[in-house]
């Protein structure tokens, strides 16, 4: 056991897991209704769109969670205004705002002196270096992110059942698109540090989409999004350890190897179960 | 009529998306506990009129009552089954779930279903002949069947007006005969039911008819509404070869049975 023990044995290696775990359950409990909604492009651009503000924030030295909030809420305003304003389709707005941050973002950091580490930071973080400050004012994001994502069960589901009957249903569909997206907001900030904002955005769908070859019902889902998350983040830091790989990008990239293996496992499976899979008729409801 | 009679009433009403107005100046009632039917071409504004009853489309001029109240206020006493629901195909919803969405406005935000919702919503799919498939993807179900389950999560609301919007469009035999039965006895739990339609024996079986085109033509009995002179008027001179035989009741006239209905549709 000790292979899985000495990764973790020394403070800076303890927290990386925690930060990564912390990272992980916000994401999948937020990602599992960014994947219901539809929402990949969004959240895709929305961790792009966070740069400028963390960049702002290292080169001026003031929170990053404060410029990664002031830049989310920028990309968001951005994106409302393009769609109310003009007869473009939001994902137009989206892909404008977020190549527009993105760049940005990179003309900031080119300010820095230490540009090409300072955004390496930004965008693929670093687990080894989390602070603990860093991993409070994380679990103070986990600690709304993830009871809001749960509590607010039943008007996201709605909203992601159809929008107008959500409206019929009583269920408030504008507020709670709003409430979702600064979820997505909060968890994208409050898991930079640990895995870095472009794979933050592996956490926010890998494990939801995973989930989502598995699951029958939404809690399920859910639940089982976190526990490939948190699975990927040990075994992302201890293979890390092992090959000398980077930690962040290793605990990112291993929801999207999981998805694959069980995308093939459950395909074989139906393959096994179903002839008509076999004779390449897809099942489908008539 | 009284005002005990009537379920909704519409003066002057005109319904506007931005500067396209969707309904023309109108008026109407809607009887109480009466399957209302409204019929008209495409983009004549029937699903506006639901929405509008539903409380989801403010009235840009007139008056619209619902239930004695404004439609905003009413929402909770009227459920609407929207025409077309696309769910996700990687949602991973089942169809109890799904109906269970129906009690979502008694329950609010965190209330627990109780024996009395969970036995509301047991009822809904018994309706509804879905209750053996109350655990399978809605993604698992054929078009007619998913048709039934969102039906029944229409039923499973507390509801003193029911509003479907094409709820017969293009389902097989069963699910359309299971719905139509379903619609025929909403009277007898008090409530009314107003249901768009493109089917003239459709509109011909219900109660009251509001006739449509940019505005409500006419409304009333089916007999003194669906005339050869209102819908020349709703649907044009030409679409009517197409229908005349629905009209004089040729090919015979709507039967509670859909399967053996004049599958006659006007154009447009």
């Amino acid at each position: 056991m000790e292979w899985l023990i000495e990764p973790f044995a020394l403070g800076f290696q303890q927290r990386a897991l925690l930060g990564g775990i912390i990272a992980g359950v916000m994401a999948s409990v937020v990602g599992t209704w960014l994947v219901l909604r539809g929402m990949s492009f969004f959240g895709d651009a929305f961790v792009h769109g966070v740069v400028p503000g963390i960049a702002a924030a290292v080169l001026l030295d003031f929170s990053p969670f404060l410029g990664a909030a002031l830049a989310a809420g920028v990309m968001v305003l951005g994106i409302v205004l393009i769609h109310r304003q003009t007869a473009l389709k939001e994902d137009t707005a989206i892909g404008l705002l977020f190549i527009g941050m993105l760049g940005l973002g990179v003309v900031i950091v080119s300010r820095s002196t230490s540009y090409t580490g300072s955004l390496t930071a930004i965008l693929f973080g670093d687990a080894l270096g989390v602070t603990r400050e860093a991993l409070l004012e994380q679990a103070v994001m986990a600690a709304i992110v993830v009871p809001a994502g749960i509590l607010l069960y039943r008007p996201l589901l709605a909203l992601s059942f159809d929008r107008t009957k959500a409206q019929a249903l009583g269920m408030r569909p504008g507020l709670t698109h709003a409430v979702l997206l600064v979820l997505i907001a909060a968890a994208v900030i409050g898991s930079y540090q640990a895995v870095g904002t472009l794979l933050a955005f592996g956490l926010l769908v890998g494990p939801p989409a995973t989930a989502a070859l598995l699951a029958r019902t939404v809690p399920a889902m859910m639940v089982i999004a976190v526990v490939i998350a948190v699975v990927s983040v040990v075994i992302g830091l201890v293979v890390s350890y092992h090959l000398g790989t980077a930690g962040s990008a290793t605990m990112a990239m291993l929801p999207i190897v999981l998805f694959f293996l069980t995308l093939t496992a459950s395909r074989l499976l139906a393959w096994r179960r179903h002839p008509s899979v076999r004779a390449g008729v897809g099942e489908s409801a008539g | 009529m009284s005002p005990h009679t009537v379920d909704a009433t519409a003066e002057g009403l005109v319904l506007r998306y931005g500067d396209h107005v969707a309904v023309a100046a109108s008026s109407f009632v809607i009887p109480a506990r009466s399957v209302t039917a409204v019929i008209g071409p495409n983009g004549s504004g029937k699903s506006s009129v639901l929405h509008a009853l539903a409380g989801l489309l403010d009235p840009s001029e007139g008056r619209l009552q619902v239930l004695g109240e404004s439609p905003r206020r009413a929402r909770t006493r009227v459920s609407y089954v929207l025409q077309s629901v696309t769910v996700p195909a990687g949602t991973p919803l089942t169809v109890d779930e799904a109906v269970g969405m129906g009690r979502y406005p008694r329950l609010g935000l965190w209330r627990r279903r109780s024996t009395e919702d969970r036995q509301r919503v047991r009822a809904s799919m018994d309706r509804l002949d879905i209750t053996d498939l109350a655990h399978r993807h809605l993604t698992e179900l054929s078009g007619g069947q998913r048709q039934r389950v969102y039906v029944a999560q229409g039923i499973a609301q507390d509801h003193e007006m029911l509003l479907l919007d094409e709820p017969l469009t293009g389902l097989d035999l069963v699910s359309a005969r299971t719905i139509d039965r379903l619609i025929h006895s909403e009277r007898r739990y008090g409530c009314s039911v107003v249901l768009t339609t493109h089917d003239l024996g459709e509109a011909r079986a219900a109660d009251h008819v509001l006739l449509m085109n940019r505005r409500v033509l006419a409304c009333g009995p089916p007999e003194e509404v669906l005339t050869e002179a209102n819908l020349e008027v709703a649907y044009g001179l030409g679409a009517l070869h197409g229908i005349a035989g629905a009209i004089h009741g040729v090919e015979g006239s709507f039967v509670d049975d859909p399967a053996h209905r004049s599958q006659t549709r006007p154009p447009g």
